[in-house]
């Protein structure tokens, strides 16, 4: 190995990515040779953990930007955000393809993933529907992602005759999209009596799939701010002249789906009647998550927006992912058993948690493969104008 | 605050959140008047002024 192999490729980050990764392939290892019991704290009164409260629902959210991204380019005709287009379907490729790929560390039967889709549609299940909804959606982002690994090859006529078929691929995202952030919301309608009543709403679904659009949003911010200095060199004149105008766009718009995700939140508490909650200690928690991580970041989104304050949209869109996490944790995890006593409640062990990290870090390391490859901040020569 | 049936509970709650909804209207109308107010200022500005 020269001394220049070793300079690049024993980075920082490739040494904390190596050590992720390999701690998460023993756990893999003893996932699948001892079973659930011997690596998660899970339990009959709490089946579902960390690797469904973030891996999957906090995953599942901010995948959003492919949704929000593209249909803001290619339904809503805004082109000034095309640069943004790509960035973001590769982060929702990535973050969907993780969370079925996480998903066979969870269920107990791995190999019987398929069976809902294939073998025993269970039609009148909202699990049916999410799966369903994720396994087509999944498809259709490999298929949107599919002409810039194609650019990259070569395979010019292939890629021309997906790109022709972007329209309808997107209107099939947007679609499946709605069906599937607001099933998981619609989970948890089913289970009133173990979700705190502050987190519980029937209007759980609208609530998660209105927390998505801004989350997605943000992610496209937040994703172009963190990719901004290592890939600078892979960007083209396009991306970094269109990158502000997105920003501040992309700011306006979760400015205003976070208000109107503040809204149906107190909605949903006036609703159903739960003032009298907000002064206990779950209401400071309840108020922090809806004041601190929804009202906050919509104002200083709005601000940023009215200021063209490129930073604070930037540090806003951090707060706001935040944010969206936290409210995925409370519903799933905080908030859930909330009568149990304390012995019963469930804690993530430390081998749940070195698997999440693993997940993302994989996440971290195929996106970086694939951006340092191919056309995703800058136009294929071959291409440029072929949007 | 107590209800004796279930309509007296619904007048309430649905009668809380109409207001809430009012407000939003207005709140919304509020936040895009602020959020755009330069948007206008730029656009009045004569052409050399203009970034």
């Amino acid at each position: 190995m020269t001394a220049e192999t070793k300079k690049t490729l024993f980075t920082p980050v490739n040494i904390i990515s190596g050590i992720f990764l390999a701690i998460g392939l023993v756990i893999t290892v003893l996932r699948f040779t001892k079973g659930l019991g011997y690596v998660t704290n899970l339990d009959d009164n709490n089946p579902w953990g960390i690797w469904i409260g973030f891996d999957l629902l906090c995953g599942v959210a901010l995948a959003a930007g492919g949704y929000t991204a593209s249909s803001a380019c290619y339904l809503f005709g805004m082109k000034k955000y095309h640069s943004a287009v790509r960035p973001a379907i590769l982060t929702a490729f990535l973050g969907y393809a993780l969370v079925v790929f996480a998903l066979h560390f969870d269920v107990g039967r791995p190999y019987r993933l398929v069976y809902p889709i294939f073998v025993s549609p269970g039609t009148t299940s909202l699990l049916y529907e999410v799966g369903l909804c994720v396994f087509l959606y999944v498809t259709v982002l490999a298929i949107e992602f599919s002409p810039a690994l194609f650019e990259w090859l070569g395979m010019k006529n292939l890629r021309n005759k997906i790109h022709k078929l972007t329209l309808a691929l997107t209107v099939f995202g947007v679609i499946l999209s709605t069906l599937h952030q607001s099933s998981l919301g619609a989970l948890y309608i089913a289970v009133p009596s173990k979700i705190h009543p502050l987190w519980y709403s029937p209007y759980l679904a609208i609530l998660f799939f209105v927390s998505s659009i801004p989350a997605g949003l943000s992610m496209v911010i937040l994703e172009g701010t963190l990719a901004h200095k290592p890939w600078h060199h892979m960007m083209d004149k396009t991306y970094q002249d269109e990158h502000d105008g997105v920003i501040l766009g992309f700011a306006r718009g979760a400015s205003m789906a976070l208000a109107a995700y503040f809204c149906v939140k107190l909605v949903a508490m006036a609703y159903d009647n739960n003032w009298h909650y907000l002064a206990t200690g779950w209401g400071a928690w309840w108020l922090l998550e809806v004041l601190g991580f929804v009202a906050l970041p919509s104002l200083l989104y709005a601000i940023a927006s009215r200021e063209k304050n490129i930073k604070l949209a930037k540090w806003t869109s951090a707060l706001t992912v935040l944010g969206i996490i936290l409210n995925r944790f409370n519903v799933s995890i905080v908030a859930f058993n909330w009568q149990l006593p304390s012995s019963q409640r469930y804690f993530p062990s430390l081998m749940e948690i070195g698997l999440s990290l693993f997940v993302v870090t994989l996440g971290v390391t195929i996106y970086r493969f694939v951006v340092s490859r191919m056309p995703i901040f800058f136009e294929h020569p071959e291409y440029k104008d072929a949007h | 605050m107590e209800f004796f049936v279930y309509h007296d509970y619904m007048m309430f709650t649905k009668s809380v959140v109409y207001v809430l909804m009012g407000l939003f209207v207005v709140g919304f109308w509020g936040l895009w008047a602020f959020m755009t107010s330069r948007d206008e200022e730029i656009h009045k500005m004569p052409e050399h002024h203009k970034e």
